[in-house]
């Protein structure tokens, strides 16, 4: 583009009149600074232990791709439908909605796009065939080793994976009562993992018929065994105590136990929760005992309030003290009366007895789910926590000395090494025990990698960075409540997810929680700030005085003109995400 | 909620405005809000200069320019000849800043507005002279700092109320309008170009640089304008009909004067006084939102 030229007065018009646009003027020369799309970290995707890309998923949930967003997902958790029922959601906590109206229910968002996967039956595209893979043996097919096995074979790596029951799923499938997970979502979605061609034997107990002389015979071990056995009570009588846990499982096979009349639930966790709410439906009368306060339950909020609306009762600065048999049938539970010692920072407080007298009450069960500890086959430097060296955030290593230096090496996760047991976490510890064999097993060094594919300072590693996708070009800025321009939003009801009514939820083992439908998903997450990342709104194409952002309406992509962008930085300001950053011109 | 306007664009890169322009925003939403036949009347002005020099322009439309004070007559003998020639569809739009509509070409179009000529004025504010180096007009605001009114003696009178005076023609239409509401904008042109006689909009406009405030918070501080009640979005009809188009929030004027170097110097007191007529012009206005 040239300015027009006049070679002599005849060439001039006879009135001034225009011949040219002004596009010859390239007005990209008075720019001293430069805007830029740059995707930013969500508060969101930090908060998840799994790294899950929520507001890339919400984009695309919004835009209606319901498949795009869950295998978006599945690319960092391949169980978003177990997730998106029983994960305590921290996203949720750190959602920066949170501090304009109420968060994005980002958990039933994400139960939603798997249950649609379900429902259509969709399938993830199979794993792309990888040389140089090795042999891996993953113990223990719950969370964990489930999320493990799944890595691994899409990175290329041949997987054994081994389970003490005759059905992959651990905690999920044998822990987790059916209203809160039901067995053919999680059948589905374990199978989705299976059909990779991940090979899981039933049945194989370490410490039983699986010994390390066959798992030495591999590349490397991840073990993820879990923490069934019952923690002591620490009672007289105790060993009249039914445990809990084994009593989950027995309902999730099918059998129907022998309880009934009052039954004392001693614990405070989730578990604990789970076993009362089972009992209820199973037409017994639980009552919770627990030794602190309500408060103070590790149980997650929403499961001790879903409980006490379904009539269960709470004793709570109750500790047992003895069991003792009673000669008509029953027991009789003695508790100790506790008080508060001290506000412990952070943790838990301590409790002592009070000095007051005890408690008596007669009961024709009691069951405790007080926590687990690891199964008997579990290596002494696992169970003892000594043996074991860091490796990742939810990941440790038997440390390689004694009988273990010749052995392949030995991976650990899961609630056998994490400080927060939970599914999301152990599912976190799946994904990073694979990048590191992954890493070692291709010569690559794991721990020079992990800062770059660390989402946020203090966020969960990513598959997608580690395998170079699109999120390894994310500034690893996690992107503030201040940090947005929230005029373009507005006051939007959060829709929590209906539930079956108090009469069912007593009576049966029907899922609480109901599926939502699309078009509530969809007006979900149209609440979604997209925190960080362009959504396309158009604002700095809208407000450009100069005309200098490009747009392929087709492609849904959109660029600056740098030839004639003048740097004012309109676009940048006006982003209601903070998607763009305003830089200095490069010389 | 993605803010939708019409997609066509009849504005070039290139032009001459200065980076964050305020009336160069402005004019891409007058022309999303225009058919596709329109003629735009230029009296001097920014604009005058942004569109580019001979043999140059930076629209897709017809521009006539023309002298600082003749807005209103040169559109009115534009729609003249348009009407002799049985053109009835093509729109004539003056586009004028705040100089060449409250000041140096109030009379011409006062008397367009008297005659109900069928054309839409629309003046974009940016609050004083900038194409000439920021000289005080009647658009600037109290306590601002230009060039004529130095900061020891900051412009001690009022803005003068433009609409009201539009108003009292009893024109069909006048409403403001900012390039913080686009939406808002365009549906106020589209609804203009329907109606038959004279229209009005007053648009708002930043100047960053006369205004002394950093180029990218342009549409902040219109909306900012907006929000504290500065410059409320409204519409009248028929010179009576008054329709507040968005509730402000009311954030103090200290949001908005805080922010911009021409009204660093003004004091606590200065401030409070502004305040006081920004309540008092929004009582009224919602008074004859109500009696209209």
């Amino acid at each position: 583009m040239s300015p027009v030229t006049f070679r002599s007065v005849r060439d001039l018009p006879p009135m001034s009149r225009s011949a040219d646009t002004m596009l010859w003027n390239r007005t990209g020369s008075w720019r001293f600074l430069r805007p830029r799309y740059q995707d930013k970290v969500a508060p969101c995707a930090e908060g998840c232990p799994a790294a899950e890309d929520i507001a890339r998923v919400q984009i695309l949930l919004g835009q209606g791709d319901f498949e795009a967003a869950w295998l978006r997902i599945r690319e960092e958790n391949p169980l978003p439908g177990v997730c998106g029922r029983v994960c305590y959601h921290p996203c949720e906590e750190a959602c920066n909605r949170g501090e304009y109206d109420d968060p994005v229910t980002v958990n039933s968002l994400e139960r939603f796009l798997a249950d649609h996967a379900w429902k259509l039956g969709l399938t993830p595209p199979p794993p792309e065939p990888a040389a140089g893979g090795g042999r891996v043996a993953v113990v223990g097919a719950g969370p964990a080793g489930l999320a493990a096995a799944h890595f691994l074979r899409r990175l290329g790596h041949e997987v054994d994976l081994f389970d003490a029951r005759d059905e992959p799923g651990g905690l999920l499938r044998y822990g987790i009562p059916e209203y809160r997970l039901p067995m053919d979502a999680l059948a589905w979605e374990v199978g989705l993992i299976l059909n990779d061609g991940v090979r899981f034997h039933g049945n194989r107990r370490l410490g039983g018929d699986l010994t390390w002389d066959e798992l030495s015979g591999y590349d490397a071990v991840f073990l993820a065994a879990g923490t069934w056995k019952p923690a002591p009570l620490g009672a007289e009588g105790e060993e009249h105590a039914r445990d809990g846990l084994a009593l989950l499982e027995a309902i999730r096979r099918g059998e129907t136990p022998e309880v009934s009349g009052k039954v004392a639930v001693i614990g405070g966790g989730n578990t604990a929760m789970d076993v009362a709410r089972s009992l209820l439906r199973l037409g017994a009368e639980p009552v919770v005992y627990y030794r602190r306060r309500l408060q103070d339950m590790p149980a997650l909020p929403e499961e001790i309030h879903e409980a006490r609306e379904e009539g269960i009762p709470f004793q709570t600065l109750l500790a047992p003290k003895r069991i003792e048999p009673l000669p008509q049938g029953g027991f009789r539970l003695v508790l100790t009366t506790m008080e508060i010692l001290e506000e412990d920072e952070g943790g838990r407080p301590r409790v002592v007895p009070s000095g007051h007298p005890d408690v008596e009450v007669e009961v024709d069960a009691v069951v405790t789910a007080i926590g687990a500890g690891p199964s008997e086959g579990v290596p002494a430097e696992v169970a003892g926590g000594g043996g074991l060296v860091s490796e990742g955030l939810h990941l440790k290593r038997i440390a390689p000395e004694g009988e273990w230096a010749d052995r392949p090496p030995v991976f650990v996760g899961g609630d056998l090494v994490n400080d927060r047991k939970a599914v999301v976490t152990a599912i976190a510890s799946g994904k990073e025990a694979a990048l590191v064999i992954d890493a070692r097993l291709r010569g690559r060094d794991a721990a020079s990698i992990w800062p770059s594919i660390r989402v946020g300072r203090r966020g969960g590693v990513s598959m997608n960075r580690y395998l170079g996708g699109d999120r390894a070009a994310q500034q690893d800025h996690v992107v503030r409540y201040d940090e947005l321009n929230t005029i373009y939003f507005r006051f939007q009801e959060r829709r929590e997810r209906p539930r079956i009514t108090l009469e069912e939820r007593r009576t049966g083992f029907d899922e609480v929680k109901m599926r939502i439908s699309a078009s509530l998903a969809l007006k979900e997450s149209e609440r979604c700030f997209h925190c960080g990342q362009c959504d396309q709104c158009d604002n700095c194409y809208l407000f450009c005085p100069d005309v200098s952002v490009l747009r392929d309406l087709r492609a849904g992509t959109r660029e600056i003109n740098y030839d004639y962008c003048k740097g004012c930085g309109v676009c940048v300001v006006e982003c209601p995400r903070n998607a763009m950053v305003l830089e200095e011109e490069p010389r | 909620m993605p803010i939708e306007l019409p997609v066509h664009e009849r504005m070039y890169s290139g032009h001459l405005a200065c980076p964050g322009c305020g009336a160069a925003i402005a004019m891409r939403f007058l022309l999303k809000g225009l058919g596709e036949k329109a003629i735009l009347s230029i009296p001097a002005c920014c604009w005058s200069i942004i569109g580019g020099p001979f043999p140059y322009t930076a629209l897709q439309v017809p521009v006539l320019h023309t002298a600082f004070e003749t807005g209103g007559a040169v559109a009115s003998g534009i729609r003249a000849a348009l009407d002799a020639r049985g053109d009835t569809e093509t729109q004539v739009v003056t586009w004028a800043g705040d100089g060449g509509t409250f000041d140096i070409g109030l009379q011409s179009l006062s008397g367009a507005a008297e005659r109900n000529e069928n054309i839409l004025y629309v003046c974009y504010d940016n609050e004083a002279y900038m194409n000439t180096g920021v000289q005080s007009s009647g658009a600037t605001p109290t306590g601002a700092w230009t060039t004529t009114t130095p900061t020891g003696s900051p412009k001690p009178t009022r803005k003068k109320d433009i609409m009201q005076i539009m108003a009292a023609h009893r024109i069909p239409y006048a409403a403001t309008a900012s390039i913080a509401y686009p939406e808002d904008m365009v549906r106020k042109v589209q609804k203009a170009v329907s109606l038959k006689g004279t229209k009005f909009l007053h648009v708002y406009a930043p100047c960053p640089t006369g205004w002394k405030v950093p180029s990218e918070i342009s549409v902040k501080l219109a909306r900012l304008a907006v929000q504290t009640r500065i410059f409320p979005l409204y519409e009248v009809e028929d010179g009576v009909r008054y329709t507040i188009n968005l509730e402000p929030v009311g954030y103090l004027v200290d949001e908005y004067y805080r922010t911009q170097g021409r009204f660093k110097h003004l004091t606590r007191e200065d401030l409070d006084r502004i305040q006081a007529q920004v309540d008092e012009n929004w009582e009224r206005l919602k008074a004859l939102a109500r009696i209209g």
